[in-house]
């Protein structure tokens, strides 16, 4: 991990105790403030993120005297250790694209295992089992890069040896690893020549470390250009035969043919030479390999079965003896010619010196033993032991990474291949190829799915599931990806889900509504309405009152329904002003729709109706409008849930209607009904919890002159 | 003439973006040879927004950048036109400001830029805004004097400016008994169907409401409709509702003034389809992720362009 330090002039902050075997590497932060710098604050920000605040020291001077300069900045510092061959945005896709792959797995492999309990069949790894994780495992591979590294261009240049294609990268070619190795079951009896394909596309990747035979061709193509006499120059034999030793044939086959003998004006006198080359040249092409089958661009004779390659292996051996034993040696002038070809025909028939000057790394000679020493080897079998000598043979320093990984595999031990894949390739690497690593070893199912204690109580497969998921959460554009690793961890995936999902932003409906639907899908009902809630408050703060309410509704959140609709009694009961009551109108409508979650905005509704009447009769003065208003405040009245508090208002904002001057508008079991309430109201008022309603000091006394006069005047009338 | 054809799959080529896409458009062009749509992008490496013009060739389709202009935050909506020889495409933002650019109707290269700035536009449109802050919703012209908007609830309210004071018609979106409510996201009036508003929002929810029949709406998709007729292809949210002017055997005139034209929507589970009154929803496209916007191009409606949540583009040709 990097270590920050700032170059602040005088450096003062950089000093480390160098107990630590590698020295610190420091990397400067350009923060452009001019010195000194008085504090410094880090924080982690989102991700991989550093926030590094740096402030200056407060200006000694009076106000007024500032040189200019801000007081101080904060600069975001991105830590990243990744991939230097893959960016970040690829990075993204390639953990997007593995989503539908991986879920697809996880999916039959638990409708795989309710079949097998179901049929009591002892494994649920069947014959077809392999089918799945073959096709998983080509998925994921198409993702990490073109399905044909090397196709060529369309004219090909006669001197182009290499053909160029797209880049390789490491983790393409540790998954192929991967794959041959675990998932590949039908290619384990040609589990050689797989790995011959395998180094022959990323022969180039093992380049950055030490010299390879790629690296040589490719120095070699650089002078093809300028060499007259091709045949002359001991490189150019050098090449053909380390591309020879690690089973290239097509482009050994191709810088034969450059060979100055094939050339018109030199063929007449030539002739044996060129005999002898192209007798070379026929004899690698007619290679016999056992392999189902071959590009169309490679070179070799394919055989599916062992006892057929076995007969055509013995008798290519016996026509490259025969050509090494012949007469015409003698005849062909041409020194290099003569050793070059010979060098050939040696590594073809396996002997080992040849072998070890052709090859440069450890594992170019690995294959070349297969190839030409141990053809007959099928699967596994001493693999790992033949590995080991030519490691020995070439020893080297330090190991590229998919070297490291290799070697692991080759030593069947799971736990140094999870560690190469988390420490060289990532978190991503680690959760999809675990699906390869358990595909059909009941060893490695047993290791990476055992609860362990020391992990809490999880396996090391969901270990690296959650921390993948981990990953994926920090960053605002992947977090979305994370529960369908998250939901594959059955001990934590849960609760670390609803987690996740309550610290995302409910600020912009898009984010919300996305955030609801995973809850949706996964079910996590009680998860949406929490996040709803925080919804619906964060916008009531914010002044979105619609906002808050229709979130709260969705939430069916009574309680604060509730605190909303008395917020609204209280600035509606203020002032009965026609302008205050339009700009709550809107809400109470929204409100009102779904009121029964919340019992006080049936009040509101209700509430509402009484006040547009009582308005329609201070407008005009028809009794029948007053009298609807009446009822409408002993519906009110009598309403459970009208709030007490309110009732004072109510009645002193209805005065006009006790007072109706035409006749009274109560009868007599209202009026006592009202003249109860206020009764009840005087009693309330001596408790010391009562909130006195913010109204003139004679509301209650000129209420209950106007009631008691109704009620005289409707005895009266009755 | 009508030929009724097997419908083949449409070709779709998804085009990585490595940037979030905000929105998409197709941008009218006078020319007749190039092709360019407008992304609206947001890299999260750098937090920064975009607005791109990118020129699209076929076989294989490619998109490559043409110009760029930076917006000030993240892109809400975008909407191209074509005016005076001039491509212009607006673009509104989440910090509230809008932002019109021109650019060169031949080879799509921006040449100027004008900046609404949030308070500004406030008072703009505060005609629109009656509601005081509540609303958030979307809104689309029918004429250059009226106009529908939704929201909440799944309402839609009918406005005239030569009305003012309040929406001229209201909808409440509670035709179904229904324990949530949703959201409008996207409403489109078709230009010669002015009196119908066509609304898709939450659960999947797309409807037609036809202001000569106020009270009943039709839904043309939706969860617990309760109508049998109507199938639904997605439960979930829908960002966008388009008319779909692509027609392969009927021609409009053929189809009743009741009958509500055919409607393309995208959704928050992945899915681009043709709804239509009546008939088996037809899926375009399905994707394990959100489609958050498409557009389907004035000229060639046979193609659609779509604004994938994987941080990629999807360019589908119907055949």
């Amino acid at each position: 991990m990097a270590v920050m330090a700032l170059d602040s002039g005088d450096g003062s902050l950089v000093p480390f105790s160098s107990e630590t075997r590698d020295s610190p590497v420091v990397y400067p932060i350009h923060h452009g403030l001019k010195p000194p710098v008085a504090r410094l604050a880090i924080s982690w920000s989102r991700g991989n993120s550093l926030r590094v605040s740096v402030f200056r020291p407060p200006s000694g001077n009076d106000s007024g005297e500032s040189d200019g300069e801000v007081g101080g900045k904060v600069v975001e510092v991105k830590l990243n250790d990744g991939d230097p061959e893959i960016s970040d945005g690829q990075w993204r896709r390639i953990a997007y694209g593995s989503v539908s792959p991986f879920a697809l797995l996880q999916s039959r492999r638990s409708s795989v295992s309710s079949l097998s309990k179901m049929s009591m069949s002892p494994s649920p790894y069947d014959v077809d089992w392999w089918e799945y994780v073959i096709e998983y495992s080509k998925d994921i591979s198409s993702l990490l890069g073109g399905s044909n590294l090397t196709r060529g261009p369309i004219i090909e240049d006669p001197k182009a040896v290499l053909k160029k294609g797209e880049e390789p990268t490491s983790l393409k070619a540790a998954w192929e690893l991967m794959e041959i190795f675990y998932a590949d079951k039908q290619s384990q009896e040609w589990l050689p020549e797989r790995l011959v394909d395998w180094l022959a596309d990323y022969d180039s990747l093992l380049s950055s470390t030490h010299a390879t035979v790629h690296s040589k061709i490719v120095d070699f193509q650089k002078e093809l250009v300028r060499l007259q006499v091709i045949e002359n120059d001991p490189k150019y034999w050098e090449v053909m035969s380390s591309a020879l030793a690690v089973g290239w044939l097509d482009v050994v086959v191709k810088m034969l043919r450059l060979h100055g003998s094939y050339q018109l004006d030199q063929l007449s006198n030539r002739e044996t030479e060129n005999g002898l080359v192209e007798a070379v040249a026929i004899l690698i092409s007619k290679m016999p390999r056992l392999r189902p089958e071959l590009d169309a661009r490679k070179l070799g004779e394919c055989f599916k079965s062992k006892p057929d390659f076995v007969k055509a292996w013995e008798k290519w051996r016996a026509q490259i003896t025969k050509l090494d034993c012949s007469a015409y040696w003698v005849q062909c002038d041409n020194q290099h010619t003569r050793e070059g070809l010979r060098n050939m025909l040696h590594i073809m028939l396996g002997n080992a010196d040849s072998l070890h000057r052709a090859t440069y790394q450890w594992i170019e000679l690995y294959i070349s033993h297969f190839l030409y020493i141990r053809p007959f080897t099928m699967g596994f079998e001493s693999m790992y032991s033949l590995a080991q000598k030519c490691m020995q043979l070439k020893p080297m320093s330090c190991y590229h990474r998919l070297i490291r990984l290799l070697i692991g595999i080759l030593g069947e031990n799971t736990e140094v291949v999870l560690a190469e894949c988390s420490r060289e390739f990532g978190p991503w690497m680690v959760v999809h190829a675990i699906e390869l690593l358990t595909a059909g070893s009941e060893q490695t199912e047993i290791l990476l799915h055992e609860e362990r204690d020391s992990l809490g109580g999880i396996s090391i497969g969901e270990l690296h599931r959650l921390v993948y998921a981990q990953v994926l959460s920090s960053h605002a554009l992947t977090w979305q990806i994370a529960p369908i690793y998250l939901t594959s961890c059955v001990k934590q995936g849960m609760s670390l889900l609803e987690i996740l999902l309550y610290s995302q932003s409910v600020q912009h409906n898009q984010l919300l509504l996305k955030n609801i639907e995973i809850c949706r899908l996964y079910e996590l009902d009680h998860v949406s309405s929490s996040i709803m809630k925080v919804a619906g408050v964060y916008h009531w703060k914010h002044g979105r009152k619609g906002s808050g309410v229709f979130w709260l509704q969705q939430a069916q959140d009574a309680v604060r329904l509730n605190k909303i609709s008395q917020q609204l009694f209280d600035s509606v009961g203020k002032s009965i002003s026609d302008e205050s009551f339009k700009q709550w109108e809107g809400i109470i409508e929204l409100l009102g729709s779904e009121s029964k979650t919340a019992v006080g905005l049936e009040f509101l509704h209700k509430y509402r109706d009484f006040k547009k009447s009582l308005q329609q009769v201070s407008g005009g003065k028809t009794t029948d409008a007053a009298r609807q208003a009446a009822e409408s405040l002993i519906l009110l009245m009598k309403n459970p849930s009208t709030p007490q508090r309110f009732w004072l208002p109510l009645l002193y904002d209805s005065l006009k209607l006790l007072n109706w001057l035409e006749q009274p508008l109560l009868n007599v079991s209202q009026t006592n009904l009202l003249l109860n309430k206020l009764q009840e109201l005087s009693m309330a008022r001596l408790r010391p919890d009562f909130i006195e309603p913010n109204l003139p000091t004679h509301a209650l006394s000129s209420v209950r002159i106007a009631l008691a006069t109704n009620l005289g005047r409707a005895i009266l009338e009755e | 003439m009508a030929i009724t054809t097997i419908t083949e799959p449409p070709q779709i080529h998804r085009l990585p973006q490595h940037k979030y896409v905000d929105a998409v458009r197709w941008l009218p062009l006078l020319s007749a040879f190039d092709r360019f749509a407008v992304l609206a992008l947001f890299d999260s490496d750098s937090d920064s927004s975009s607005v791109e013009i990118h020129s699209l060739t076929p076989t294989p389709p490619a998109l490559t950048s043409q110009s760029s202009w930076v917006s000030p935050s993240r892109v809400s909506s975008l909407k191209t036109s074509l005016s005076h020889q001039k491509t212009i495409v607006v673009a509104s933002t989440i910090a509230g400001s809008l932002h019109v650019l021109f650019s060169d109707p031949m080879d799509a290269s921006l040449e100027s830029e004008i900046s609404v700035a949030d308070n500004a536009l406030h008072v703009g449109t505060h005609f629109m805004c009656r509601f005081d802050g509540w609303w958030d919703g979307v809104s689309k012209w029918a004429s250059p004097m009226e106009f529908a908007t939704g929201g909440y609830g799944f309402s839609l309210q009918w406005w005239d400016q030569r009305k003012p004071g309040g929406p001229v018609s209201q909808f409440k979106g509670n035709w179904a008994q229904r324990m949530t409510s949703g959201i409008v996201h996207s409403i489109d009036i078709h230009p010669s169907r002015k009196h119908t508003c066509l609304a898709g929002g939450s659960l999947g929810t797309v409807f037609a409401w036809d202001l000569r029949w106020q009270e009943q709406p039709i839904i043309l998709s939706g969860v617990g409709t309760g109508d049998s007729l109507t199938r639904s292809t997605s439960e979930s949210e829908v960002w966008e509702v388009q008319y779909d002017r692509y027609m392969k055997s009927t021609n409009l005139g053929n189809i009743s003034s009741a009958r509500v034209l055919p409607a393309m929507i995208c959704s928050e589970d992945g899915i681009l389809a043709v709804v239509e009154q009546g008939e088996e929803p037809i899926e375009l496209l399905t994707e394990p992720c959100a489609i958050n916007s498409f557009d389907i191009d004035r000229h060639n409606p046979s193609d659609v362009i779509c604004g994938l949540e994987w941080e990629s583009v999807a360019i589908l040709t119907r055949s």
